[in-house]
């Protein structure tokens, strides 16, 4: 019964994840690819792309704070940045990124800085969410012994 | 049917016996800065049964594939390589061939572009080169195309992308086996027969899955040529 009631919390949080815009369709194809073979696929990629995008994340603060902007070398960095998080399905930062390359393209330094803060924002509260949901996922155990008879 | 099944017989014999150059597994050579994408077409390659080297640059896949010397690489490497893992062995120390080579476009130093120039300039001209970009810009589909390059895929790769090389996968595997069977070691009367077989099993169970994905190949070819064309 307690199985059964964790499952159903996990699917609504996933629910709302997608409901709510955090997450599309290529997460979905990250679960496709989670198998028998490959049982954690989906937290291992989440966590490669937080691990990896750090390093992109403090790059972008550091050339920001340079005065004049290199804007090129920001439309770099972001397009890389965009390209991470795209393929794990994080729809706001990419969202985000979209609008801060288009900032880069018109020379607007403010709105760098202000799409790069909000950026930010959508980027940690994904991950708070995702961490949440590996968790609980994790502890839900498979689905087939949710239903096996005791 | 008792011959057919006696010359069957005779080549299986003769492939055990033949000392194989590697398992018939599909090799690819992925090259991608980005660790994610890497993890990812990895996984997505792995699943179709696929031997998968991964590098993440344009230097490192020529190295892999036999085609710079350290001498020449050493006074002009790129310092952009992010990766701290080792190169993979090249590939003649591994005796391995490669398939199929699937490239990001945009990278540091070497672009996929520059890499599918200089295959297609070399002795690995006849390995397909498919492109990968997260950017949908028709110019430059246009261009990896006629530059030789089999394919481009859009970024993020999904499972369905995988049908689009499902293709290339059966016509390699096609082709070393037809190889095998002419350079095998039996008089010419039974390589007729034995070249029959192995086309046969392979052309009964993927020619019309061939057909459709070859024709659904041409039909995105060209439905991403007439959006060059919209948009010119």
């Amino acid at each position: 019964m307690d199985k059964i009631h964790s499952h159903r919390q996990v699917a609504a949080i996933k629910h709302s994840l997608f409901d709510q815009g955090y997450l599309d369709e290529q997460f979905i194809q990250l679960e496709e690819l989670q198998d028998d073979a490959n049982p954690n696929f989906v937290e291992e990629i989440v966590t490669l792309y937080y691990r990896d995008s750090s390093r992109l994340i403090s790059n972008l603060d550091h050339t920001l704070e340079r005065n004049p902007l290199d804007f090129n070398k920001l439309d770099t960095l972001m397009h890389q940045f965009k390209g991470s998080s795209s393929s794990i399905g994080a729809k706001r930062v990419k969202a985000e990124c979209t609008l801060f390359r288009e900032y880069c393209r018109a020379r607007n330094g403010e709105g760098c800085r202000r799409s790069f803060q909000q950026m930010k924002k959508e980027y940690a509260t994904l991950r708070k969410k995702l961490e949440t949901y590996f968790q609980l996922a994790r502890q839900a155990g498979p689905l087939e012994t949710a239903y096996r008879p005791k | 049917m008792e011959f057919v099944d006696t010359r069957k017989l005779q080549l299986q014999q003769q492939l055990q016996q033949q000392p194989q150059p590697q398992e018939q597994h599909f090799h690819v050579l992925a090259v991608d800065d980005s660790v994610i994408d890497r993890k990812l077409l990895e996984r997505l390659l792995r699943g179709s049964s696929c031997k998968v080297t991964c590098v993440d640059s344009g230097d490192k896949a020529l190295k892999y594939l036999g085609l710079v010397d350290d001498l020449h690489d050493t006074t002009s490497s790129t310092s952009l390589d992010s990766s701290s893992s080792p190169p993979p062995q090249p590939l003649q120390e591994e005796g391995m061939k490669v398939n199929l080579i699937m490239t990001d476009y945009c990278m540091p130093g070497m672009s996929g572009y520059d890499l599918l120039k200089r295959v297609k300039g070399s002795s690995w001209k006849d390995v397909p080169v498919v492109i990968m970009s997260s950017e949908n810009v028709p110019s430059r589909i246009s261009m990896c195309l006629e530059g030789g390059a089999e394919e481009f895929l859009l970024k993020p790769l999904q499972l369905s992308d995988l049908d689009k090389l499902q293709s290339y996968f059966v016509k390699s595997l096609e082709n070393s086996c037809e190889k095998e069977s002419v350079n095998s070691s039996i008089d010419s009367e039974n390589d007729n027969v034995i070249i029959n077989i192995s086309n046969h099993n392979h052309n009964s169970n993927s020619v019309s899955k061939r057909k459709a994905i070859s024709a659904e190949s041409h039909q995105e070819r060209s439905r991403t040529k007439m959006k060059e064309l919209a948009v010119v």
